[in-house]
């Protein structure tokens, strides 16, 4: 049984991110693996350290806010849990919370959960299109297709960036890098949502979760011609071959 | 006034012909020439409307409502002004007067009805002086547009307070978006609302906005939903709740092709009875009757007005195949579409289903937000279903967020060819077809279908009576 947990869905729900977690269930219980997903919301308890997958999305600067409240005081056991190897996805405004900081148009930095080292600082225009990486998974390149819409400029320091951006701006427009990658920790900008059609990924996540949990995590092939071709038809749109 | 504005109408009307012949529909276009020439030309053209002016606005409905406000005015005998469909930024609304105008500049009419985009609301408001505005309802829509709800209602909020003290809001009290608004505009508001909705929910799993109390940020408690965040709600910690209603629809019934309720009002209380699908007509029916009463239109012109009432361009739309009943309804956010899937899911039988995505710059180039529709209800009522055709430029992830949803693989089709896909579904097996195109599919999709099928009920069945 793998055990998964969807923080603040009722708050951080901003652009179909809830696809990542239909995406892990179903793809769970095509193969017969048991996956239970518990929602957990604003002072809701939590025991990281059982768990073996967390999916943490984005939201509305208000929403955000009150998450990083809540968030800041569950800080150290999440931080003991990714350190032990606890499968984290978190996207956008759940990207830049891991991080060390954000800081605001005016300059003023604003304390992040510090659990991943990276920041964020405000920018003026938005980054808004469609975005294609190329993410290397077990050694293999695949082309992780999605859409960002962020204003935020993160930069990676100690961390490894989840991949190259071949087609958009990426954590920041500039360094032609995307998202970020800590022990069983991914990050990304990615909306799209990001698990359906990138479904390399979201198996890699299912193994990386089974793994936690010390079962065998030979995954049994799907038949993703679909997937497939949802992706295909962006990357064909942009000039890129699978 | 003078040479000048009667030189921009001249240039608006010879741009409309123009745009008409080179085949664009082109409703804006007359607007944006003659505001070229005569900026004040939405100013003076507006200023001229003897009765009124009433601006619609909101998410979901502002078409449909729009166009039941002013079956209402002209059936009360009034010369109306309406802005056309998909034209209502200011351009759009400036080239509604435009067309209504003669080359003297002379515009002749008694009320003017306004389909006012959400982020054309300052632009409009300052230039015209309404008498009425309506919202609808706040929902996520387009976000790589308009960014997020919070910001959109922030700039309406503002562009209100700005308004003279002799604008009346006509607000929707189950929206707590909407309703917040009347505290923070000051203006005198009149409220609607729908109790009593036989299907009414004690707990929402859509996605919904307006979690917390707009006032004081606390969590708002619901006693029931109808449909997103639309209900009876209070907020615990401060005085805000859902307001008082001066018009309330009570004992609602929805049955095949008809919606029907009691009206509660002032001075006593009628039945109104519609020939559309869906709960959010009957709110779009029921936001037209609180205008309508409120302007004091005699309420028997208003209900019958209502009952005749056809769905407009692509809203539930009826047409007919072999005897067999087409309805084509466009869908662009998720509240929308959860709704057009709970009539649906509602209407009997075996039905056949097309779906169009497109991701153009009208549609949201985002098409994340398939992912916040609950097709799982289709994954769970797949039996109904015959087929799902998905067509459109994203039509692959829309196929895929079906199979997501549960819905069995065999049962979905991609056909990127809209007139193949469209002849594909009306011959289906089923005993209905539903067509759901986003924006820029619904253009194509109602060419094709008036091409292949009959407008309109051909049978042309008898309207049930309703006592």
């Amino acid at each position: 049984m793998i055990s998964a947990c969807h923080l603040y869905p009722d708050l951080l729900n901003l652009y179909g991110d809830r696809g990542n977690i239909i995406a892990f269930r179903q793809r769970c219980e095509w193969r017969n693996i048991p996956v239970k997903i518990k929602s957990i919301s604003l002072g809701d308890k939590i025991e990281f350290k059982d768990y073996d997958f967390v999916f943490l999305g984005g939201g509305s600067d208000r929403e955000q806010n009150l998450i990083a409240a809540d968030l800041m005081k569950r800080r150290d056991r999440l931080k003991d849990a990714i350190e032990g190897g606890l499968v984290v996805l978190a996207i956008c405004g759940g990207y830049q919370l891991l991080g060390k900081y954000y800081q605001t148009a005016e300059g003023k930095q604003i304390p992040c959960l510090d659990i991943l080292d990276l920041y964020t600082t405000a920018g003026s225009k938005r980054l808004v299109g469609n975005l294609v990486v190329e993410v290397k998974l077990g050694g293999k390149p695949l082309k992780v297709v999605g859409f960002e819409n962020h204003s935020g400029r993160t930069y990676t320091r100690s961390v490894k960036p989840l991949g190259k951006v071949l087609c958009g701006s990426g954590n920041n427009g500039s360094d032609g890098l995307e998202g970020a990658r800590y022990k069983n920790v991914y990050c990304s900008y990615l909306h799209g949502p990001l698990l359906p059609k990138n479904s390399g990924l979201t198996d890699r996540l299912i193994s990386l979760a089974l793994k936690r949990r010390g079962m065998e995590y030979h995954l049994k092939q799907l038949d993703d011609s679909l997937e497939e071709s949802a992706r295909r038809v962006m990357l064909d749109r942009l000039g890129l071959r699978m | 006034m003078g040479f000048r504005l009667s030189a921009a109408i001249l240039a608006g009307k010879a741009a409309a012909r123009l745009s008409r012949a080179c085949g664009y529909r082109g409703t804006s276009l007359p607007g944006l020439v003659a505001r070229k020439i005569c900026p004040a030309a939405l100013i003076d053209l507006s200023a001229q409307v003897r009765r009124g002016i009433i601006v619609v606005s909101g998410t979901n409905g502002k078409t449909t409502t729009t166009n039941m406000i002013a079956g209402v005015l002209g059936d009360a005998g009034y010369k109306v002004i309406v802005n056309r469909e998909g034209s209502n930024m200011i351009s759009g609304v400036t080239a509604g007067f435009v067309a209504n105008s003669a080359v003297s500049a002379h515009v002749d009419c008694d009320y003017a009805v306004l389909e006012v985009d959400e982020a054309s609301m300052p632009a409009v408001l300052e230039e015209t002086n309404p008498k009425v505005v309506l919202l609808t309802n706040f929902f996520r829509d387009q976000l790589d547009r308009y960014w997020e709800l919070d910001k959109i209602i922030g700039v309406i909020n503002d562009s209100l307070q700005k308004l003279k003290k002799s604008t009346t809001l006509v607000l929707n009290a189950d929206d707590p978006l909407v309703a917040q608004l009347r505290g923070k505009t000051g203006l005198p508001a009149i409220f609607y609302g729908l109790s009593g909705y036989e299907l009414a929910r004690k707990t929402n799993t859509q996605t919904r906005e307006a979690k917390f109390c707009p006032c004081c940020g606390f969590a708002l408690v619901y006693e029931f939903f109808n449909y997103g965040q639309l209900g009876t709600y209070y907020c615990p910690n401060c005085v805000f709740q859902r307001p008082e209603l001066q018009v309330e629809a009570l004992g609602t019934v929805s049955k095949s092709n008809v919606n029907c309720c009691r009206i509660r009002y002032k001075k006593g209380e009628a039945s109104l009875v519609i020939q559309a699908l869906g709960l959010y007509n009957l709110y779009n029916a029921l936001a037209a009757f609180t205008v309508g009463l409120h302007l004091g239109i005699n309420v028997r012109t208003i209900l019958n007005s209502l009952k005749k009432y056809q769905p407009v361009f692509g809203r539930m739309e009826r047409f007919t195949y072999k005897r067999k009943p087409v309805y084509l309804n466009l869908v662009k956010n998720p509240t929308g579409f959860n709704e057009a899937l709970a009539a649906l899911c509602d209407a009997e039988g075996m039905k056949d289903v097309f779906i169009a995505v497109n991701d153009n710059y009208a549609d949201s180039r985002d098409i994340s937000w398939l992912w916040d529709v609950d097709f799982e209800l289709l994954g769970r009522e797949h039996q109904a279903f015959e087929t799902f055709i998905c067509s459109g430029r994203r039509a692959e992830e829309m196929a895929l967020r079906l199979k997501y949803a549960g819905v069995p693989v065999e049962k979905i089709t991609v056909n990127n060819n809209m007139r193949l896909a469209i002849e594909q579904v009306l011959s289906g097996p089923a005993q209905a077809c539903y067509l759901f195109p986003t924006y820029t599919a619904l253009w194509p999709a109602h060419k094709i279908l008036e091409f292949l099928a009959v407008k309109g009920n051909a049978d042309d069945q008898r309207m049930p009576s309703v006592s």
